[in-house]
């Protein structure tokens, strides 16, 4: 099936089988950024932004992208504020996990510009960091905040 | 925007190659089984099946022990591969897998380390000890007609006389649970044949183990066989030695196709775990607190094969001596094979299990002795040019600092109820070698070496080092990916040693260049040791890591529900090369710690996992921070010292001492809330500690 969508600004079109998730279908084009890690929605590090919801496209199908708008971190502008703090409060180690709590992220910030701890720990909590960032993470997303 | 943040980093996972295809394993879904036969006629025609007839030229391989094949032909453990599948997409190939009909003949299995020592045990390995041919190997000391695959012991000074002149002697068995190194990326190899060479694109911190391991097992040189290692997304100790390189070069010859192998989730449970270990001390000292001896026995799961289960039990052994003058030592540590999947390398490699048992034990003599945990560590802590239990006199000795740090961070001496301190003494890789190659170019430098980034930094490292050294910026010192065609040698990315090892061959090499010409530079650095495993006896680290930790807990005794209020880490850093990458290195730690210490433990039933997600296995997520606070120890002019590992073994025992300050006697991890209350209903039976509570 031929699925449309915009995908990171622009007008796209998946090629997916009907029981394909998303997480595939966008790996195919090439957006690498989505990493196949637990299969079952719990770890984050294929989070993807579907209509500016923080989502795991390990557990979307990729039918359910059509008509709506998809973003991967290959998408975010240079100048991403919520990158750019990512970089600066050094919030990774191996970062095969960053990209999805970056968008994670900024799906907190569109909700709550200004999140206190308590809310950082809760917006966090459907991405897994084995590296154990979170300390750095949590000081990016106050970098954001403030 | 740096890769990582902005997903552009490309892992094993990653590559592709024209034509490849990808692979699917059969596993056991026995612990112990005998393959009877292996029947692929429905697998479709456009898969590629390797079988028992394919890789039975094939001999053995195993970093420490040969006793593993391509293909088992009797599986030792459930998720053991018996069979593998080929084909033009994961999907197809999973499929595959499944329509291989296999027989099996169901063995007796063993689960536990020390049923596996009774006297009629199935045994798992009939003819053991076999070295392998590398650098890996240790000297194994394997019992003949036992599954004891490597036996380590400290001969130390004459224990029976130390104990007769002890006033106090303790004793307690500790045990800890198996473990998931769960790196978020799973394990990733894409094998290539060009006529009889082979290259390896793969998740590995020992390209050249691997590499020899390898050469070994197809009887080719060393140097037709290319080991390229990415940057790996985690790894812990999980990528190390050979895991599907051998599988995934057999598919790929009989395809003569490329092959690419990606495990997913369930599969990373049954490749590579960390030893369960079960721990007894017994400890002497004289009443003023002076410790008089100490017998440390280890039993060490090391699963279905050895893997470095023997050099687990090595340091296992003599990380549960402590950092402590003590006059009268003796350890015996046994890596055990079971019917569990294999147990390998995990951060701090063997350290955590007997310093959570050591330390532990540490708190109980403090209290038959009525004196402060802390006293009674200061005062018998190792000081500069003291003799270890191995021999060797210790230099450079910083535990001290590190403990009175962690201690003051939860202001211990004021008040020291619901609160834990743990210090350990953690070695590095002895013997080992490591060497560095720098070109100039004309903007800048390339640094060659075969040290595996997997998220530690040790690329940041080199740039750091390599350009305070060279006077240029760090973007103009290019670090490629480890390649073994055109790295320099290096033992492995182990052991929280490649800062220090490669950072000192560094200097060497950026010395060479400029008295060379400026334009090519070689250095290399060779640190000799080692121990005797019969006694002990030798030199086991040349560089000791050195850290404390301190815990504050509260605990509810109706749920039996942990608390953990603050956690401090302290570790000698001598001198920090990458602020931020060392501050990450004490912080990962510390959370690996809490979950090993709290919740992390891989559970079987009959040795097959029930647990095998990250939903039922749980890690440490955001919301699991406690209040987190570390230092990194500093001196004018001092070495500088790994820290990848040293802030994890100390967190378990320090957050069990301060459960123990609250009378709360856990000896298990992890310290689950059935735990805590058996161990409060067992102080209501007055089976323990009655003299102590007050």
């Amino acid at each position: 099936m031929r699925v449309e969508l915009l995908l990171n600004g622009r007008a796209a079109a998946l090629e997916a089988r009907t029981d394909e998730m998303l997480l595939e279908a966008l790996r195919r084009e090439g957006l690498l950024s989505v990493r196949a890690t637990c299969g079952i929605g719990v770890c984050g590090a294929c989070t993807v932004l579907l209509d500016g919801e923080a989502v795991s496209a390990c557990l979307t199908l990729a039918a359910q992208a059509a008509g709506r708008e998809v973003t991967t971190v290959e998408g975010l502008e240079e100048s991403d504020p919520v990158a750019r703090a990512f970089s600066e409060a050094h919030a990774f180690q191996c970062g095969w996990c960053t990209p999805g709590f970056v968008l994670t992220v900024k799906a907190l910030l569109a909700e709550d510009p200004d999140p206190n701890d308590e809310a950082i720990a809760r917006a966090l909590g459907g991405n897994l960091c084995r590296c154990g960032c979170y300390l750095k993470i949590a000081d990016a997303v106050r970098r954001c905040g403030s | 925007m740096d890769p990582r943040v902005s997903g552009a980093v490309r892992y094993a996972h990653d590559i592709e190659r024209p034509g490849m295809l990808h692979a699917a394993f059969v596993r056991s879904p026995y612990p112990h089984a005998r393959v009877l036969s292996v029947d692929a006629s429905a697998v479709p025609s456009d898969c590629v099946v390797l079988g028992p007839d394919d890789v039975a030229g094939l001999g053995h391989y195993g970093c420490q022990i040969k006793d593993q094949r391509v293909l088992a032909d009797r599986a030792r453990h459930a998720g053991d591969v018996v069979a593998a599948v080929a084909a033009p997409t994961p999907a197809a190939a999973r499929e595959g897998a499944t329509l291989v009909e296999v027989a099996y003949e169901e063995l007796p299995a063993v689960f536990d380390p020390l049923e596996a020592l009774a006297p009629g045990a199935p045994l798992l390995h009939e003819a053991t000890g076999a070295s392998a041919r590398d650098a890996v190997s240790i000297d194994v000391r394997p019992i003949a007609g036992s599954n004891t695959c490597h036996r380590f012991r400290i001969r130390h000074g004459d224990v029976a006389a130390g104990f007769a002149g002890a006033d106090v002697v303790v004793e307690e068995v500790f045990r800890t649970a198996s473990a998931a190194h769960a790196a978020m990326e799973p394990h990733a190899t894409l094998a290539e044949w060009d006529e009889d060479s082979l290259t390896l694109w793969t998740t590995t911190q020992t390209p050249f183990n691997t590499r020899a391991d390898l050469a070994g097992l197809f009887s080719m040189p060393d140097e037709d066989i290319r080991v390229i290692a990415p940057p790996m997304g985690g790894s812990f100790g999980a990528k190390t030695f050979v895991r599907l390189e051998a599988l995934a070069a057999c598919l790929a010859r009989k395809a003569e196709r490329p092959v690419k192998a990606v495990l997913d989730r369930a599969e990373e449970f049954v490749t590579l775990n960390r030893h369960p270990a079960v721990v007894r001390v017994r400890i002497g000292a004289r009443r003023d607190g002076t410790l008089a001896a100490k017998e440390v026995d280890c039993w060490v799961d090391t699963g279905a094969y050895a893997d470095c289960g023997p050099g687990v039990a090595t340091k296992m052994g003599y990380a549960g001596v402590g950092p402590y003058r003590i006059p009268h030592v003796r350890v015996d540590s046994l890596a055990i094979y079971t019917n569990l999947p294999p147990s390998g390398a995990f951060r701090g490699y063997g350290a955590m299990q007997s310093v959570w048992a050591s330390e532990r034990t540490m708190d109980l003599l403090a209290r038959e002795l009525e004196m402060s945990p802390l006293e009674l560590r200061r005062m018998n802590l190792l000081r500069d040019g003291d003799e270890f239990a191995t021999g060797e006199v210790v230099r450079d000795v910083h535990f001290e600092e590190c403990l009175q740090a962690a201690a003051d961070a939860v202001d211990y001496e004021a008040d020291p109820r619901g609160k834990g301190l743990c210090v350990l003494l953690k070695g590095m890789q002895t013997p080992s070698r490591a060497a560095i190659a720098v070109e100039r170019t004309p903007v800048g430098y390339i640094v060659r070496s075969a040290s595996c980034e997997m998220g530690q930094g040790v690329r940041r490292s080199l740039q750091l080092m390599g350009a305070r050294l060279l006077a240029c910026e760090p973007g103009q010192v290019v670090v490629p990916d480890p390649d073994t065609d055109t790295s320099p040698f290096d033992t492995r990315t182990t052991s929280s040693r490649s800062t220090y090892m490669m950072g000192r061959a560094l200097g060497e090499a950026v010395r060479d260049l400029h008295a060379s010409g400026g334009e090519r530079g070689f250095g290399e650095i060779r640190n000799e040791g080692g121990l005797d495993p019969d006694t002990g006896q030798g030199i086991a680290s040349t560089h000791w890591h050195q850290g404390a930790a301190a815990a504050r807990v509260a605990v509810d005794e109706e749920t039996g529900r942990v608390t953990v209020k603050h956690i401090h880490a302290a570790t000698y850093a001598g001198r920090v090369v990458n602020r931020p990458g060392a501050e990450l290195q004490n912080e990962g730690s510390m959370l690996m710690g809490l979950g090993t210490a709290l919740f992390e433990a891989i559970d079987f039933a009959d040795g097959q996992v029930t647990n095998a997600n990250l939903s039922e296995y749980n890690l440490p997520a955001a919301g699991d921070v406690p209040r987190l606070t570390h230092e990194l120890i500093e001196r004018d002019g001092a070495e500088v010292h790994g820290l990848g590992e040293t802030a994890l073994p100390p967190v378990p025992a320090a957050i069990g001492n301060a459960l123990a300050s609250l009378d709360v006697h856990v000896t298990e991890l992890p310290i689950t809330a059935e735990r805590v209350l058996d161990a409060i209903d067992s102080r209501a039976a007055g089976s323990r500690s009655a003299e102590g509570a007050a």
